[in-house]
């Protein structure tokens, strides 16, 4: 069965949960219900996307196209390509985590507000990864910002407005930096009246971009996503934000919205811009092994359950930008497969942290121990994504990573070589099990504590929340290639089109 | 007779303000508070329905009634359409948020409604104009009603000293203007703008006189739109006026300057355009730059909004800067000013929902727990600063975009990139309005609430504009391009 305009339809069934949000906005139940149900369908729509995808082709599909503003030659332009098809699912996925998991019990206060926050950020979200016009990426990019900035202000912790407004502020300046950047491409992409956005249009005419005009304007772009993903050091908003969302924020901030940066590189950065990806390369090859580093050093020391876990992913995200930017096969698969692995495993880690949260109502891991007494079932499932975060081979976390060290060891270019850098980024990974098993040690074992004696084991809800999370980790984990099969030949032009400026294809 | 025909919105405009005069005499107090608001509505939706046309784009009917009347004192044209629309849908706004607020502050509601028409009806007569004289006559009869607005609350004593700045300095432009009106008759023999730019096609800047007009017709007009630094009298007048006209002070005669920035600058003094394009690019930065950052430090929202609307001043300066990108330099003022007319006019309308002492609008404090005492207020305001911030998917966001391109166009790439950041800075002192409303519960000593039916439906409907504008721009766009036509072909 084939469903047409499913691009269409998937950025508008969450609008459609609005208006029963609205109506029936008194009833905890019914907003729950609608919430659940709304995100559930577009789960399911999203599945039933990756199933019309045909395996194997590199170009755009499913593609739907309509005037927005002609006069502009700016057009409503969707489609999917290997890269993009398996981020739709993952996003509709946690979205649906999450709102399952808050109608628990998380959220107790104006849960309809809250509710329509994340339907809204769904569309978002899903509009960044099927976009393929400049225009309307940069607007579901954007659209992502005020939601997110609502759950962590309103549903948050403590400090939670001095991080909701860092976390906006660092955004958006890197995204108006970008539509500077975006205005710049518009008007250098051909004489009046025939400018346009769209990518596939743009990259038929990427070959008039000096390469000083693509310095400047990759660093536009780049400072958007640099700040959203974040690479050092734009990083400092991250601890914060996470720390101080509520758990389903937490999920959706760690899980989604840091792909949007990497997945921003890989789609507009490095196609369009190949010069000034070859000049920026070298900047952001050392930012990321440093990130790689000092996310893992910084994690080390922390003393905080959440802040651990948002650090870590610092050094994670650091794994994406290398393996992107060493710009050789091996680098982007395993880059594409950590932003996948990466919203799947922190996904879930920052669900238990939560989950623990909510019965201990602690979070500093000295308070903690001893937990695995009691609740023999949130122990298993914590465990396995902790091995699988920390790269245990045979889970999902280790096939990414390995690629991208693989694929560094095997970059020849500037500076120092792939042998200098392939090592430092292996010793981040060794960290990881430092930080991470020294974590689950202190938080989970040593001598059982009276006051953490009756507190319950996973709730059925909580089960089914994990459980996907937790059979996709090990299943891309053993069983990869179906993933790197989608992948491969959509990165393959990618990297062809930013190794040779010269390149002309045409897309759909 | 097609003179008359010309004209007719004005008229309409003006009959309306006759008769909101004449049943204001006639009405009980009571009854003038129901009956002068109905009379008004239907008044401006008659004007925007005219039979000539000022329907969204130009249809035949418009098409016909384009062309020069009354001698080539008044020239009706698409841009002309498009501002006499804008004015409309402004006037009926600033009526349709008033009812409950003047009710509650015993502000005579015959003088607030006529002078709201008058200055309407100024605006629209800046529009028609084609000469020096009939745009000086429409400049002041479009602030001196709004000197009446500001200071209508005789016994408040920041309502008055907002009459008197604004008298005073608005006077001291007027006069300025009207001495760079002469100097530049006396340069060019003719007070027609077409004369007007023949003359300098020839001569250019070559001499000093020219260099004297033109500065000071730019500080004159510089000062009805509060461009920094001309812009001193801008905080003290929004902040002391009554709250429903500062809504409407705040969009209109800015939108009025810009039409005449337009029309003089652009059009008549086009020829200069290369000359004066560079000092308005660096006006545009500092206009923008220090109304934000001044608004960042406020902590009465009514002053916040008051400096954050010089600063969008700035914004759309700098589309005017960007003069040698062509049509689509004007389509971007036309878009902004547009844009800017709905969203800061609601922004400054959703105060109303807060009973306050005086007239000075709330303070951050005064706001918390907003969205909980009055949820719609509360997401009508947050979508207006969004709006304001320039954040997708609203009308906002379009205008800033459409802003940026003929900037860049025109070469000014490090305006383009101030203009970026400064939307940051503008980003921080809106959100925090948002903190306020949404993050923070009330306090007990909250000042009260008055919900008003009317408010909150002509909240609701520009709210929703606000976003669809942002979602499908395409007919305001194209509208804005025909508009901006005859002025940047």
């Amino acid at each position: 069965m084939t469903i047409d305009h499913v691009l269409t339809l998937l950025l508008v069934v969450p609008a459609f949960g609005l208006l029963p949000l609205y109506l029936y906005r008194s009833d905890p139940r019914a907003v729950k219900q609608v919430a659940v149900v709304t995100t559930l369908v577009e789960l399911v729509l999203s599945l039933a996307m990756v199933a019309q995808f045909k395996v194997g082709e590199a170009d755009f599909q499913l593609v739907e196209k309509a005037a927005w503003l002609p006069s502009l030659g700016i057009r409503y332009l969707v489609g999917v390509d290997g890269v993009s098809v398996l981020l739709v699912p993952m996003t509709t996925l946690l979205t649906f985590i999450s709102v399952l998991y808050s109608s628990g019990g998380a959220i107790k206060d104006r849960i309809a507000s809250f509710m329509a926050a994340f339907l809204i950020l769904e569309i978002g979200m899903v509009g960044v990864f099927v976009s393929l016009d400049l225009f309307l990426f940069y607007v579901m990019f954007e659209l992502m910002l005020v939601p997110m900035y609502l759950i962590i202000g309103i549903w948050g912790g403590t400090r939670r407005i001095y991080a909701t407004l860092k976390f906006v502020i660092f955004t958006l300046a890197g995204s108006l930096v970008m539509l500077v950047g975006i205005v710049a491409v518009w008007l250098a992409s051909g004489p009046e009246g025939s400018r346009t956005l769209s990518l596939p249009d743009l990259l038929l005419v990427r070959d008039r971009f000096p390469a000083e005009f693509q310095f400047w304007v990759f660093l536009a772009f780049g400072l958007a996503f640099a700040i959203k993903l974040p690479m050092f050091p734009f990083h400092t908003w991250l601890p914060d934000a996470h720390v101080e969302a509520p758990t389903a924020g937490s999920i959706i901030l760690a899980g989604v919205l840091l792909k949007a940066g990497g997945y921003g590189f890989l789609r507009f950065a490095l196609p369009l811009f190949p010069t000034g990806t070859q000049l920026w390369l070298p900047v952001i090859i050392v930012l990321s092994v440093i990130a790689i580093l000092y996310g893992a050093a910084v994690s080390t020391v922390q003393k905080d359950l959440k802040k651990l876990v948002a650090y870590s992913s610092v050094a994670h995200m650091g794994f994406v930008t290398l393996g992107i930017f060493v710009l050789n096969p091996q680098g982007a698969v395993g880059a594409v497969l950590q932003m996948l692995n990466h919203g799947f495993v922190t996904g879930a880690l920052f669900l238990f942290v939560g989950i623990q949260y909510e019965r201990t109502h602690r979070r500093v891991i000295a308070d903690l121990g001893g937990l695995a007494n009691h609740w023999p079932l949130y122990t298993t499932f914590f465990g396995v994504f902790v091995l699988a975060s920390l790269g245990l081979p045979g889970l999902n976390g280790f096939v990414g990573e390995f690629l991208v060290i693989v694929g560094t060891f095997q970059f020849g270019g500037v500076p120092l070589g792939g042998l200098f850098w392939g090592p430092l980024a292996a010793i981040g990974v060794i960290l990881a099990a430092v930080y991470l098993l020294w974590m689950f040690g202190r938080v989970m074992y040593g001598p059982a504590r009276e006051h953490y004696a009756m507190l319950p084991d996973l709730s059925p809800i909580e089960v089914v929340c994990a459980l996907p999370l937790l059979l996709l980790t090990v299943a891309l984990g053993v069983f990869p290639q179906p993933a790197i099969a989608i992948i491969q030949p959509s990165l393959d032009r990618i990297l062809r089109l930013a190794l040779d400026p010269t390149w002309q294809v045409a897309v759909r | 007779m097609n003179d008359i025909v010309a004209i007719t919105p004005e008229l309409f405009v003006l009959l309306t303000a006759g008769a909101v005069i004449v049943a204001d005499a006639l009405l009980s107090r009571a009854a003038a508070r129901t009956w002068l608001p109905i009379i008004v509505t239907v008044g401006l939706l008659a004007a925007l329905f005219a039979p000539n046309g000022l329907a969204p784009y130009p249809s035949q009917a418009a098409l016909r009634s384009y062309g020069v009347f009354f001698g080539g004192f008044v020239q009706v044209d698409a841009f002309t359409n498009f501002f006499r629309a804008l004015f409309i849908i402004l006037a009926l706004f600033g009526t349709l948020v008033a009812p409950t607020y003047l009710a509650r502050k015993q502000v005579p509601a015959g003088e607030y409604y006529a002078t709201l028409l008058f200055s309407s009806l100024g605006a629209m007569t800046i529009t028609l104009a084609t000469d020096l004289i009939t745009l000086f006559v429409g400049l002041e009869l479009m602030t001196i009603p709004v000197y009446v607005l500001a200071g209508i609350q005789r016994r408040d004593r920041f309502s008055n000293e907002a009459a008197l700045k604004y008298f005073l300095l608005g006077a001291f432009s007027s006069a300025l203007l009207v001495y760079g009106f002469a100097w530049l008759f006396g340069i060019t023999g003719s007070t027609r703008y077409s004369d007007i730019a023949n003359v300098l096609r020839t001569t250019g800047l070559a001499n000093g006189q020219t260099i004297i007009a033109l500065s000071l017709i730019t500080v004159g007009l510089g000062f009805k739109a509060a461009v920094v630094p001309f812009h001193q009298w801008t905080p003290d007048a929004y902040d002391g006026a009554p709250t429903p006209a500062t809504a409407f002070m705040s969009v209109a005669p800015k939108a009025a300057a810009f039409a005449a920035i337009l029309r003089v600058l652009v059009s008549a003094m086009g020829p200069l355009a290369v000359d004066w394009s560079a000092v308005f690019a660096a006006l545009a930065a500092i206009t923008m730059t220090t109304g934000n950052v001044v608004a960042l430090v406020q902590t009465n929202t009514k002053r916040m909004l008051a400096y954050s609307s010089i600063a969008h001043t700035g914004y759309i300066l700098a589309a005017v800067a960007a003069v040698s990108a062509g049509t689509a330099s004007g389509a971007a003022v036309l878009f902004y000013v547009f844009a800017y007319g709905l969203m800061n006019l609601g922004a400054f309308a959703c105060l109303l929902y807060i009973d306050l002492e005086g007239t000075r609008g709330a303070t951050l404090d005064e706001l918390n727990g907003f969205s909980r005492r009055e949820p719609f207020g509360a997401l009508a305001f947050a979508v207006f600063l969004i709006s304001l911030t320039g954040i997708p998917p609203t009308v906002g966001f379009v205008a800033k975009f459409l802003v940026i391109q003929p900037v860049l166009d025109a070469g000014y790439v490090w305006l383009a990139v101030v203009l970026a950041l400064n939307a940051v800075l503008a980003a921080f002192y809106y959100l925090r309005v948002v903190v306020h409303m949404y993050m923070y519960d009330a306090e007990s000593g909250a000042p009260a609430l008055i919900p008003s039916r009317l408010l909150s439906l002509s909240l609701g409907i520009s709210a929703l504009a606000v976003v669809l504008l942002g979602i499908v721009p395409n007919t305001l766009y194209q509208w804005a391009l025909g508009a901006a036509a005859p002025i940047l072909p």
